[in-house]
C-alpha cells in the first residue's frame, strides 16, 4: 500500500484509539445524507412505480380507443392479434352511472369487461378481495372496497344502476327502469381513487346500459414479454385503417405528462437532498483543513523523509474519498434498513399522532411504497464519493503547498 | 577513491529581515564529509546551524553554491534513500506506534515487506526499545522518542545522517546516552554523520569538530 494511503488510514483510524471521533462524525454526516437520499428517492420511486403498475394492471400496456365507439370489436381484435408483439386483447366499455343502494346514491365509473378475455390482459382476479370474478354475470356487479363501505353494500346486496340512457329515454317520454344487480365481489387495488369510485360489470351489461349494441369503447392490449409498449403501439397504428378513427396509445404515451411530473419531482428531491451531502462535505473539508494546520510539522517531516508534495496531497484527498466511501456504505445500510421497516415506523408514528387515515386519504396508498432503481443507487454512490473526494481537495492543496523547511519550523 | 558522501561548495543563504534589510546567514560555506566520518558543527544561537542543516538536507535551496550527495547533485528524489535526518523535536507521527514510525521512512522509499519489518524491529532493539515497538509516541519518554527517531533515520541504510540538535529537548543524562547511541550506530554501519549541537562535549566526540560563527564555517 502506498505510504500516503497508509497514513491517510492511520490518521482516520489512529492506533490505540477505539473511537476516532473526527472520523466517526464525518462518516456519520455523509451517511445521514446518503440514507435520506436513499429513503426519499426510493419512496418517490415507489409512488411512481406503484402508479405505473396500477395503470398497467387496470388498463393494459396499450389501449386502442375510438373517437366514438368501435362497432366491430371482434374484427379489430383479430387484426390486433396479428400485430407482432401483441400477446392478448380484451374489449371494454366504460362510462359514469348512478348507483343506489339502500337510498344512498353514488356516481362511480363503470367498467364493462369481457369476461372471456379480461384475465389474459388485466390481473383483475388478483384484486378481488371478497367474492369471486367467476360469479360475475349480466345481473351482477363487483364493487370497489371503499364504495361498498360508503354504500353499506355487502356480498349479496342488491344495487340499482341508472345509466345516462335513462335520461335520453325520459326526453322521449319513454320509461326505462334502473338495472338491478347483485353484488358478487368486492375488489381493492390499493389506490384510494380507484377503490372508492369504480364498479365492474360485464361488457354486455355496459353495452345495454349505454345502448352500444355490440360496440365497445376500446380494447386493452397486453404486449409480449420484453416488448416495448411504445413500439407495439406504433406497430398497431401502422396496421390500423388510415381513417384515424381508432388509435393505439401506450400507457407511457397516454400518461406522459403525469410521468414527466413524477420524474421531475424525483429529480428535484434528488437535487435538493444532494445539498445535505454537500453540507457534510463542507464539514469534512473544514475538519481536514484543521488537520492540515494541526499537523503542519508532520507534513514537514514527510517532506523531509522524501515524501513528494503530490503524495502529501493524495494523503488528504484519500481521507475525503475514504470518508465518502465509508459514509456511503453506512448510509446505504441505514437507508435500506429504514426502508425495510418504513411501514412499521409509519404505523407507530401515525398511532402516536392519531393520523392513521391521512396516508390513505391524501396519498392514495394504504402502505408506503418503495422502489429503488439500481441507477438511482449508482448515482447516489457516485455523487457522494465524488463530492467527498472534492472536499479533500482544498486541504490537500494547502498541505501540498507547505514547504518542509517552513512546516518544520512552524509553532 | 570513493566520492565523499557530502560535498557542499560555497553555500550562501540570505534572508530578508524587516522590509528591506537582508541578513546573510551563511557565507561561502564549504564542507566535505567522507563515508563513515562524523562531523560536529557548533555555534551560538542564530549562527546559522539549522539553516546549514536544512541546506545540506536539501530541504531549502541556497542562494549560491552547490551541493552534491555522493558525487551527484542533491535532489528530493534521492533524499529517502540517501539521507537520515534527526530533529530536535523528534517529529514522530502520533497516530502510529514506534514500529510504524520507524517503518514510515521505508514506506516513503517504496513498498515494504517482511525484510523491512524485521529491520525496523532490529533497529528498535538496537536503540533499546525492542519491547516498546507497539507503544504510541505519547506512551514514550522524550529520550525514548528520540531513540525511535534515530531508528527511523537509519531505517533505509542511509549514507549520511544529519542530526539537528538531537539532544536539545532532553535532559543532560538522556542527551549523553542518545549521542552515544547515535555515534555508535553510525560507526557500526559506517554511516557518515553531521551533528549540529550546542554541547561541546557532544561535539568533541565526533571525528571532526567544526564551528559556525556569523555564517562562516571554520
Amino acid at each position: 500500500m502506498p505510504w500516503y494511503l497508509y497514513l491517510a488510514l492511520k490518521q482516520l483510524f489512529p492506533s490505540g484509539r477505539r473511537y476516532p471521533f473526527f472520523t466517526l462524525i464525518s462518516i456519520l454526516g455523509v451517511a445521514l445524507g446518503v440514507a435520506l437520499l436513499v429513503i426519499s428517492i426510493s419512496v418517490m420511486g415507489g409512488f411512481g412505480h406503484e402508479i405505473r403498475r396500477m395503470i398497467v394492471d387496470t388498463q393494459g400496456e396499450v389501449q386502442v380507443k375510438a373517437r366514438g365507439f368501435i362497432q366491430e370489436p371482434a374484427a379489430l381484435q383479430s387484426l390486433l392479434a396479428r400485430v407482432p408483439g401483441v400477446a392478448a386483447t380484451t374489449a371494454y366499455a366504460e362510462g359514469v352511472a348512478m348507483l343506489e343502494h339502500d337510498r344512498k346514491p353514488a356516481f362511480p365509473a363503470v367498467q364493462g369487461i369481457d369476461l372471456n378475455h379480461v384475465n389474459d390482459v388485466i390481473p383483475l382476479r388478483r384484486f378481488v378481495r371478497l367474492g369471486s370474478l367467476d360469479n360475475l354475470d349480466d345481473d351482477s356487479v363487483i364493487l370497489s372496497s371503499q364504495l361498498a363501505i360508503s354504500l353499506g353494500a355487502r356480498l349479496g346486496s342488491m344495487v340499482e344502476l341508472y345509466s345516462p340512457l335513462l335520461l335520453e329515454k325520459l326526453k322521449n317520454d319513454e320509461v326505462m327502469l334502473p338495472r338491478e344487480l347483485t353484488v358478487v365481489g368486492i375488489f381493492e387495488v390499493g389506490h384510494q381513487q380507484l377503490d372508492s369510485s369504480v364498479v365492474i360489470v360485464t361488457l354486455r351489461t355496459m353495452q345495454d346500459l349505454y345502448g352500444l349494441g355490440r360496440g365497445v369503447h376500446g380494447v386493452n392490449v397486453k404486449i409480449a414479454e420484453g416488448e416495448d409498449p411504445d413500439r407495439v403501439a406504433r406497430r398497431i397504428n401502422e396496421a390500423l385503417p388510415p381513417d384515424g378513427n381508432v388509435e393505439a396509445r401506450s400507457w407511457i404515451d397516454a400518461n406522459q405528462d403525469f410521468l414527466f411530473v413524477l420524474q421531475l419531482e424525483k429529480n428535484m428531491i434528488f437535487f435538493l437532498l444532494t445539498f445535505i451531502i454537500i453540507v457534510a462535505a463542507f464539514s469534512v473539508a473544514s475538519s481536514l483543513l484543521i488537520a492540515v494546520v494541526r499537523k503542519t510539522r508532520e507534513i514537514g517531516l514527510l517532506g523531509a523523509l522524501g515524501g513528494k508534495p503530490r503524495q502529501v496531497a493524495a494523503c488528504f484527498c484519500f481521507q475525503g474519498f475514504f470518508i465518502g466511501v465509508a459514509g456511503t456504505v453506512v448510509g446505504l445500510v441505514l437507508g435500506f434498513t429504514m426502508l425495510h421497516f418504513r411501514n412499521d415506523m409509519i404505523r407507530v408514528f401515525t398511532q402516536l399522532t392519531g393520523s392513521e387515515e391521512v396516508l390513505t386519504r391524501f396519498y392514495q396508498f394504504s402502505r408506503l411504497p418503495a422502489y429503488t432503481a439500481p441507477t438511482d443507487i449508482a448515482l447516489i454512490i457516485a455523487c457522494t464519493i465524488v463530492i467527498s473526494t472534492l472536499a479533500g481537495l482544498l486541504p490537500a492543496w494547502r498541505a501540498a503547498r507547505l514547504k518542509p523547511v517552513e512546516a518544520l519550523r512552524s509553532e | 577513491m570513493a566520492a565523499p558522501v557530502l560535498t557542499a561548495r560555497n553555500l550562501t543563504k540570505t534572508y530578508l529581515s524587516g522590509i528591506s534589510q537582508r541578513l546573510q546567514v551563511l557565507r561561502d560555506v564549504s564542507l566535505t564529509v567522507a563515508a563513515g566520518e562524523s562531523v560536529s558543527i557548533r555555534g551560538e544561537s542564530g549562527s546559522g546551524k539549522s539553516t546549514l542543516i536544512n541546506l545540506l538536507a536539501g530541504l531549502d535551496a541556497p542562494d549560491a553554491g552547490t551541493l552534491d550527495w555522493g558525487g551527484s547533485p542533491a535532489s528530493v528524489d534521492r533524499r529517502a534513500d540517501y539521507l537520515g535526518i534527526v530533529f530536535q523535536s523528534f517529529y514522530l507521527i502520533p497516530e502510529m506506534d514506534a514500529l510504524a514510525n520507524v517503518l514510515m521512512a521505508a514506506r516513503i522509499r517504496g513498498p515494504i515487506g517482511s525484510a523491512e519489518r524485521a529491520r525496523a524491529r532490529d533497529l528498535l532493539g538496537k536503540v533499546g526499545l525492542g519491547e516498546r515497538a507497539t507503544h504510541l509516541p505519547s506512551q514514550l519518554s522524550g529520550g525514548e522518542r528520540q531513540r525511535v527517531a534515530l531508528a527511523r533515520a537509519l531505517m533505509n541504510g542511509p549514507k549520511l545522517v544529519l542530526a539537528d540538535e538531537p539532544t536539545g529537548n532532553l535532559d543532560e543524562h538522556t542527551g549523553d546516552a542518545v549521542i552515544e547511541l547515535l555515534l555508535s550506530l553510525c560507526r557500526d554501519t559506517r554511516t557518515a554523520l553531521v551533528l549540529v549541537t550546542h554541547n561541546a562535549a557532544h561535539a568533541a566526540k565526533c571525528d571532526r569538530p567544526l564551528n559556525l560563527h556569523e555564517g562562516v564555517l571554520g
